[in-house]
């Protein structure tokens, strides 16, 4: 998932390194920081804003508490939409069975969006295959959109491959 | 230590070959002294209450294809008459699986647990169809009934388990189960050759079978995946609860598309408490269970240890020997040798 947290700092030399720490040393990927020395907040702190990458809730959570207990000022905690991505093969006859269909139907969950779709087309009459990405806004909603593609394919006879150990 | 061997292929043939291989160290490592007091195939049995010559055994074997040349063999003596008959410590049961029955292999299980006999096999047939009854009867006879090399061949993914995750709750077991879809997977996957052309290409070398669909369409792998549930997160699951998909359909294309975002494809089996499931699965290149070639690799998810992975051969004769072998070091030592 996408996290972005806003905190305030104080105006010291030093604290920016203090607070990017944890967030690598528990599993952040750092995507971008928005260090705003010049707008000071009321409390005549700098606001400081970092967006990163990490793979499990509970290292959020980690980096979250290991920030709080250092002192860091926590403003906001958030989470971007098509936070959760994921990536779904497909074997089969997919544009005779209807790839328009099959997209929308999985655009039509909430918080659910297709991505990206590569398609290798197999020999005249034989099955091709197609890579699907799917942005989901959180867990729930990733989860919901492979259960309807599980669906999808037994319907149309599409071989899906998941990923290792997905949503089980 | 007096072993009678039941099935007399390639695996009954070298294991024999490992037991002269490593007498010494047997006797030198663990004062373990195996003789091999009876070999019984389709033909018949060779009996000697002394230990057979397994040299002689073998050449006979060899050139015969079969047991009943050797001096004072019993022509169409059956495996079952020498269970019962004659005195020995461990029988080893060694036949060909049969998925459908687990016979004869079952039959044979169960009668020398009967006899008091402690069991060793590495025949997946009853341990799919009838592992529960087995385990109970053994326990209640009082014999060990081991069977680590039906699993993972060399790596012996039950032992690794039993025995040295003892403190952990084991979560899921994933794994690659099958040498010969990973072979075809593999070799798809490098050369961009079609599903068939591999397949053929490895009949030709002799790993895959010329019947392959229990391989191709995952069974074998459900299989073991039926017996890593029952023996190891103590389910009582079936075959047929395994929800089973092969690889017949994985192209080259898709291959290549799943490299493209980083992935490689693999025929997985997973066992957890309400999920059994054998299937292609993507999985990250660097995965420890991307393994190429005929390996095996299976990943326990523990609450301790978190995740553990073990890679091996998971077939042929002296790999699998070793398994055997360890299972009877394991019942020597278990009786205070």
């Amino acid at each position: 998932m996408r996290a972005r947290l806003e905190m305030e700092l104080e105006d010291v030399p030093g604290q920016l390194v203090k607070v990017l720490d944890p967030i690598s040393r528990f599993g952040g990927n750092i995507q971008s920081v928005l260090h705003q020395r010049e707008r000071k907040t009321p409390r005549g702190r700098v606001p400081v804003t970092v967006i990163f990458e990490v793979d499990e809730r509970a290292k959020l959570n980690r980096i979250v508490a290991t920030l709080r207990k250092m002192g860091v000022l926590i403003t906001r905690i958030g989470e971007r939409e098509g936070a959760v991505k994921t990536t779904v093969l497909l074997v089969g006859h997919i544009i005779h069975t209807d790839v328009r269909d099959t997209i929308d139907r999985l655009n039509a969950l909430r918080g659910v969006m297709v991505s990206d779709l590569s398609l290798a087309m197999g020999a005249h009459g034989e099955e091709s295959a197609a890579r699907v990405t799917i942005a989901a806004a959180d867990d729930a909603c990733a989860k919901a959109a492979l259960s309807r593609l599980v669906r999808i394919s037994a319907e149309k006879k599409l071989l899906m491959i998941k990923l290792l150990g997905e949503k089980e | 230590m007096r072993i009678v061997l039941i099935g007399f292929g390639n695996l009954g043939r070298g294991f024999s070959r490992v037991l002269l291989h490593k007498a010494r160290f047997l006797s030198t490592n663990y004062g373990l002294e195996p003789h091999v007091v009876a070999v019984v195939d389709e033909y018949g049995a060779a009996v000697d209450a002394d230990g057979l010559d397994l040299k002689k055994l073998l050449k006979t074997a060899e050139r015969k294809g079969a047991v009943t040349g050797y001096p004072g063999a019993e022509k169409g003596r059956q495996a079952l008459d020498v269970i019962e008959k004659e005195e020995a410590d461990v029988v080893f049961e060694l036949t060909p699986t049969n998925i459908k029955t687990g016979e004869p292999g079952l039959t044979h299980i169960k009668a020398a647990i009967l006899t008091g006999r402690h069991v060793v096999t590495s025949n997946k047939g009853p341990l799919v169809i009838a592992f529960r009854e087995l385990d109970r009867l053994a326990a209640k006879k009082g014999v060990e009934f081991r069977y680590s090399a039906a699993v993972g061949g060399a790596t012996r993914v039950i032992s690794l388990a039993k025995k040295l995750l003892t403190a952990n709750e084991i979560h899921a077991i994933r794994g690659v189960l099958n040498g010969t879809t990973n072979y075809i997977l593999t070799r798809m996957s490098k050369e961009g050759a079609p599903f068939d052309v591999v397949l053929r290409e490895a009949q030709e070398l002799g790993i895959a079978e010329k019947d392959p669909t229990l391989d191709i369409e995952g069974i074998d792998t459900a299989c073991k995946i039926t017996i890593l549930a029952n023996t190891i997160l103590g389910m009582n699951a079936k075959l047929k609860d395994v929800k089973t998909t092969g690889i017949k359909r994985v192209r080259p294309e898709a291959i290549r598309l799943a490299h493209e975002a980083g992935f490689t494809i693999k025929l997985i089996g997973v066992a957890k408490r309400g999920l059994l499931e054998v299937g292609p699965s993507l999985v990250p290149l660097g995965h420890p269970l991307a393994v190429g070639g005929t390996l095996n690799a299976v990943t326990f998810e523990t609450d301790l240890a978190r995740e553990i992975t073990i890679t091996g051969f998971g077939a042929g004769p002296q790999e699998t020997s070793s398994a055997l072998l360890g299972d009877l070091i394991d019942i020597h030592r278990s009786l205070g040798g």
